[in-house]
């Protein structure tokens, strides 16, 4: 559901900012939060952005940072500045980091309402944040009644993603 | 090739599963979508509302509903796609395509076009689709590593693959409940509803003959995508596999 919230958020936003990928293309990103339950990979093709939770390939790029200092970059902190004072560790291409940030920069999210959703313990919690995320990005959509009708069959239908299923192999 | 697959729990010649396949649709084309909504409790229409939303198509994209049916994810990929975009909704069987298409006609959705095609053997050219899309049908494809490799060749990089599909779910408990329900109650509605006991029980034996979901995502993988994830619906009744194309 947090992948499904992310990547649709991401899209949007991308879509109606008119934001150009094309210096990502073809890249993956892993992305994981310290202090949070976020390790994600942003697989970036076609001019959009695929949220996906775990990967055999290798990515581009891995970036590790704090909750805090992930807000911080978002809201305009210079990214070699976070590096020289080790609050972020990138392994891989700095280069396309660098991009994903200048990216990130650019465009305008709530991603504290985003990211919310993964510090949550409790479903009903959750379910409202995530609403509340649906209702936002209904208000700002063409279609608004499209956009929250997304966000509550997701809520119904409880998905979940594949790493946590077990094979039956009886 | 093999010579034998199964058709259900049985096991028939593999040239003849096409036709036994065809046997089942053509006889429950007409109430299809009553028979989905019933079965489901409704449930169909949320797995294919959020298959949609995952699907990251917009505007301008060129999508392909494979065994789509009565076209209920050709209408909502065509609103997302625009003017600019393009939309095919094919299925191998001509009475289902018809619904489709008189669906469509019914709901004032135009400019989807129609092509009754085999999966497996896809007419169109390599690097042609930004979406393929099959919902409910790949277990009643033949041979699905060839289907596979089919939508992967007409995938552009980049391109998303999306595959909706009953599953297996890890719960004992709704594991229970739906095996009983789909060996007792659904044959029998089938009977109630659309006079049809026989197609009912092969759905119900279809989807237990189904891969799992780790062996559909492996399966996707090696038809070359270079990423596959799959998302488990409602306990994993039905699961979303989405592979990417690189």
């Amino acid at each position: 559901m947090q992948h499904f919230a992310l990547e649709q958020a991401l899209n949007y936003l991308i879509q109606t900012g008119e934001i150009d990928l094309k210096p990502l293309d073809n890249k993956t990103i892993r992305f994981s939060l310290q202090d949070l339950p976020l390790d994600v990979n942003f697989v970036c093709t076609n001019d959009r952005i695929f949220v996906i939770s775990d990967t055999n390939r290798n990515s581009d790029v891995d970036i590790s940072l704090g909750a805090s200092v992930f807000f911080a970059l978002f809201k305009g902190e210079d990214l070699t500045d976070l590096l020289r004072q080790d609050k972020i560790v990138i392994h891989g291409d700095v280069k396309t980091a660098q991009l994903l940030v200048d990216l990130l920069q650019t465009v305008d999210i709530d991603l504290e309402e985003v990211l919310s959703q993964y510090t949550g313990d409790i479903v009903a919690h959750k379910a409202g944040k995530i609403a509340k995320n649906f209702k936002k990005i209904a208000q700002k959509s063409s279609n608004p009644l499209d956009a929250i009708k997304d966000g509550l069959s997701a809520l119904l239908i409880t998905p979940t993603v594949s790493k946590l299923y077990k094979k039956d192999r009886h | 090739m093999n010579n034998t697959t199964h058709f259900g729990f049985k096991d028939v010649a593999t040239e003849d599963k096409q036709n036994l396949v065809k046997g089942v649709f053509d006889s429950v084309a007409s109430k299809y979508d009553l028979m989905n909504d019933v079965l489901s409790f409704g449930a169909h229409r949320l797995w294919k509302r959020y298959t949609i939303a995952s699907s990251n198509v917009k505007i301008g994209d060129k999508v392909l509903d494979i065994a789509g049916g009565t076209g209920d994810l050709a209408i909502s990929f065509r609103k997302k796609v625009g003017e600019s975009g393009h939309v095919i909704l094919s299925d191998i069987n001509a009475a289902m395509l018809g619904e489709g298409r008189k669906n469509l006609i019914n709901k004032g959705v135009f400019g989807v076009d129609f092509v009754q095609l085999n999966a497996q053997y896809l007419p169109f050219a390599d690097n042609s689709f930004d979406c393929v899309s099959i919902a409910f049908g790949l277990r009643n494809v033949t041979d699905k590593d060839q289907a596979l490799s089919e939508m992967y060749r007409i995938l552009k990089p980049g391109g998303c693959l999306l595959i909706l599909e009953f599953s297996k779910t890890d719960s004992e408990f709704l594991k229970k409940f739906y095996d009983f329900y789909s060996f007792n109650v659904m044959p029998t509605l089938g009977e109630i509803i659309a006079d049809d006991k026989e197609s009912y029980q092969y759905l119900a034996e279809s989807i237990r003959k189904h891969p799992d979901q780790e062996t559909l995502k492996d399966m996707v993988l090696n038809a070359g995508f270079g990423f596959c994830e799959y998302h488990n619906l409602s306990g994993g009744i039905v699961a979303l596999h989405k592979g990417i194309k690189v």
